[in-house]
């Protein structure tokens, strides 16, 4: 599955994408989809079994999963 | 191929229009009064309210420019209609402030804020190209601490009226520079060149409101396609110069190219292209360039309300003391001296804020 982490800062994505692919998660840093949010910051994209949100950083905004229909919220953090 | 298109359309084409509809704003509200190459010019208009609220005395650059307003009010509304409208702040404000006089400092100096940069380049004034690769060069400088850590912290939500304390007192005062004679008011120069109030305003609402949608910004288009080779934002930046180039075509019969004798810009390559670098370092630390900033205010970020602050009292700075060029060249205060420290705190803040172990 695809999914999508979005963070409140651009260090936090960075150190999600690290910790994702030291477990071998393919992960990549790229510009917010405006879908996702209004804001112009970095976000993950990753390809796992689920959403592994133990990995991502405690700045973490929201995570979406990305199939042939969009995007989907799996999640809000706050 | 017809899905392909249709994600072609999905991702550039709000963008794109966004950048064309402000490149023709910006020859309409000079073909209908604003200073030339000057349509619209986020560092210039925030240097004449500044101005206006008696901040600085420079005598030729004091109006209370509606466009700003609007801008800000087009980009609240819009978010506040697609239920994107959120008060947060509190991300290192002060930092935030200090980069942002920084910013309006550098941005005096070359005469633009990337916004008229770009608006020049499609005017003919091959200054603003000069300006133009200074401005790459800040970007790719800004780049490296944030590749390396760089970060002002989160944001957090905040209550409503933090999040509407900007806006509401860029109104009320716009309401108070309409409707009484106690704000400053150029009678000549740049200050006293204006598009009728209710066009100006009206453009920007429009443009305000496309901005929020489309994320245009012309520091973000640069960093994205060097960090990311991301290159959604990016044609934004070139759409409004094809509408000012195809637009300045049509209203005024031709366009000059040259360095001499361009409107409201100077020559001197050297600070056209270190002012420029100085908007573009301090604007990817700030995660935005001066119009970005406007349209985040109005979505209810306080941290680009404070940003929008310092801009304001950079161009105090600027002015009170000689920081400011003109026509006639850079400003006759220490520039040069200010430049360097201006760097030395960029290097700086951009230093002191990487994250260990990031």
């Amino acid at each position: 599955m695809k999914y999508v982490a979005t963070f409140y800062t651009h260090v936090s994505a960075m150190m999600s994408q690290r910790s994702l692919a030291a477990k071998g998660i393919r992960a990549k840093l790229a510009p917010t989809p405006r879908e996702l949010s209004s804001s112009c910051g970095t976000c993950v994209r990753y390809e796992a079994d689920d959403p592994s949100y133990s990995l991502l950083d405690s700045d973490v905004e929201q995570v979406a999963s990305l199939d042939d229909s969009g995007y989907r919220i799996l999640r809000q953090f706050s | 191929m017809e899905k392909k298109k249709n994600s072609f359309l999905k991702d550039y084409g709000m963008v794109i229009l966004t950048g064309l509809v402000i490149g023709a704003a910006a020859v309409l509200l000079t073909k209908l009064g604003n200073p030339k190459n000057m349509g619209f010019c986020i560092a210039c208009f925030l240097r004449d309210i500044s101005g206006a609220m008696g901040f600085h005395g420079a005598a030729v650059v004091q109006y209370y420019r509606p466009e700003i307003v609007g801008l800000v009010v087009g980009s609240m509304v819009m978010a506040l209609v697609t239920k994107e409208w959120k008060a947060q702040g509190g991300s290192s404000p002060f930092t935030r402030f200090v980069l942002g006089a920084l910013v309006m400092i550098g941005a005096l100096v070359f005469l633009g804020c990337p916004l008229r940069m770009v608006i020049r380049i499609g005017g003919g004034d091959l200054n603003a190209v000069v300006g133009l690769l200074g401005f790459i060069v800040g970007i790719v400088i800004g780049t490296i601490p944030l590749r390396k850590g760089f970060t002002l912290n989160r944001a957090y939500k905040q209550s409503k009226l933090e999040g509407l304390a900007f806006p509401i007192a860029l109104v009320v005062f716009f309401i108070v520079s309409v409707a009484t004679v106690l704000l400053k008011s150029s009678t000549e120069g740049p200050g006293s060149m204006r598009a009728p109030i209710l066009v100006s305003l009206i453009v920007a609402l429009i443009v305000g409101a496309l901005c929020q949608r489309s994320r245009l910004c012309m520091a973000g288009g640069i960093r994205d396609a060097v960090m990311f080779k991301d290159f959604k934002l990016i044609t934004g930046f070139v759409a409004i110069i094809v509408a000012v180039l195809v637009g300045n075509l049509i209203v005024n019969g031709g366009v000059k190219f040259s360095f001499a004798d361009q409107p409201i810009a100077h020559s001197d390559g050297l600070f056209n292209f270190l002012g420029m670098a100085m908007v573009g370092w301090g604007s990817v630390l700030l995660g935005g360039c001066p119009l970005r900033q406007l349209i985040l205010a109005g979505e209810g970020n306080s941290d680009s309300a404070v940003t929008l602050l310092g801009f304001i009292c950079g161009a105090a700075i600027s002015h009170n003391f000689g920081l400011a060029s003109s026509a006639a060249g850079i400003g006759a205060g220490p520039v040069a001296i200010v430049m360097v420290v201006g760097f030395i705190i960029l290097a700086i803040v951009s230093v002191c804020n990487m994250k260990k172990g990031a």
